[in-house]
């Protein structure tokens, strides 16, 4: 009920504080969750990836997340230093259908939110809520060690309600893996993500220079 | 018309979002305090209401049977029981779920949700437990007054608010008996009522 009392007030506050203030005010939301989240250390990849699949990383609380173990991430040394992570449901779908059925449709403002988004930070978002949740992991990743390594978080590839859909392709260079292959991924999934090693040397970033 | 058990998978909260929404609640209060944040929550609460669509019965009974089967706008976020004709019992807070997984993930729920409920109680109506109860209680005020049966507006008044740990809040003893008529039940009955259940209310003309 609260999700959706939120969702009526963005047109509001998109009228009141511009939507560039939505970005603001959700982009503190998702900072101020990961930081309440608390610090987190694993081994090595593998106990990181257990943790994931039982529910008991930070990243967990966004719902059924596979760790692609296919997809490995390597540095320049052929070392492992991430993986990609796929999310099964976007989190705020029950949401968007709570609306639907309650209030009738998702307020316009939604649509101006993600536009202003992805012109202004990073055209990754398809709604409006994106910005909550990939700040959300970019701020998380700070807070977890992999081997004492702290992680950083690329947000790669996601899927609108409506389909609509986004791909990082710098992103997915840097990582060496194929756009291709990731839009595949979206068929049955809604949200890729890479999580790996900060400052990792990557076999993309050496091709770039 | 699609039924609610079709919907009900894709229902299912996010803890995400409603952990998001509760520290998005905190950051207002951290900023406007006690009663900034109360105007905020009943202003969040109202303009939902006010952006569902208004409704109009022939009789109770049909406005009842829209409420039992989570079709009116008033029950469209709880589970409820009609106990009586006006009596209405929600079996579980819609809140509970957000309570749950932020006490599980973030800790201690932040005692400015309770401070935010007292603030309301002495101000606007004794009635909330938490901030919870505060969007809950003015939209149904808000969602009743969208609602008309045989032509006639429909009244909303809180009986008793029940936290998942236990935490309750009564209306004044001084309105019990008359909330107790209106409802159609007993204070012995209220008491059976609120060992087990999340919120008890009328709904009257």
């Amino acid at each position: 009920m609260l999700d959706v009392a939120l969702v009526s007030l963005i047109q509001d506050m998109s009228e009141k504080a511009g939507v560039d203030g939505v970005i603001q005010y959700w982009s503190r939301v998702g900072e101020s969750l990961a930081k309440r989240m608390g610090k987190e250390a694993y081994l090595g990849w593998p106990s990181f990836n257990v943790a994931l699949r039982e529910g008991r990383t930070a990243f967990s609380i966004e719902g059924e997340v596979t760790a692609l173990t296919d997809l490995a991430i390597t540095d320049v040394d052929g070392d492992v230093v991430g993986y990609i992570y796929a999310l099964k449901m976007c989190v705020f779908v029950p949401t968007i259908l709570r609306v639907r059925y309650s209030v009738g449709e998702v307020p316009k403002a939604d649509q101006l939110v993600s536009d202003e988004y992805n012109n202004s930070v990073r055209d990754s978002a398809v709604c409006n809520f994106c910005v909550i949740h990939q700040k959300f992991r970019e701020e998380v990743a700070k807070s977890i060690t992999v081997a004492d390594q702290p992680l950083e978080c690329l947000q790669l590839a996601d899927r609108g309600f409506t389909g609509e859909t986004k791909i990082s392709e710098d992103f997915l260079r840097k990582i060496g893996i194929n756009p291709e292959y990731v839009r595949s991924l979206l068929r049955n999934y809604a949200c890729v993500y890479a999580i790996l090693m900060k400052g990792a040397k990557l076999k993309g970033e050496e091709v770039e220079e | 018309m699609k039924s609610r058990t079709t919907r009900e998978p894709l229902l299912e909260d996010n803890p995400f979002v409603d952990v998001a929404a509760y520290l998005f609640l905190e950051d207002i209060a951290d900023k406007q305090g006690s009663a900034g944040m109360n105007t905020y929550l009943m202003s969040l609460a109202t303009s939902l209401a006010r952006s569902m669509p208004l409704e109009e019965y022939q009789t109770w009974e049909d406005f009842l049977d829209a409420i039992r089967s989570n079709e009116s706008i008033i029950t469209t976020f709880e589970d409820v029981i009609t106990l009586t004709e006006n009596c209405i019992i929600t079996t579980e807070c819609p809140f509970s779920k957000g309570w749950s997984e932020y006490t599980r993930r973030i800790g201690k729920f932040s005692k400015i949700h309770t401070e935010v409920a007292e603030y309301y109680n002495s101000t606007v109506k004794p009635g909330a437990v938490d901030t919870g109860c505060v969007i809950h209680q003015t939209f149904r005020t808000a969602a009743a007054e969208r609602i008309k049966v045989g032509g006639k507006s429909v009244k909303y008044a809180q009986i008793a608010a029940i936290l998942s740990d236990g935490r309750k809040k009564l209306a004044p003893e001084e309105w019990t008996p008359i909330l107790l008529e209106k409802a159609g039940v007993t204070q012995t009955q209220l008491n059976m009522i609120i060992r087990n259940n999340a919120c008890v209310w009328i709904l009257y003309q």
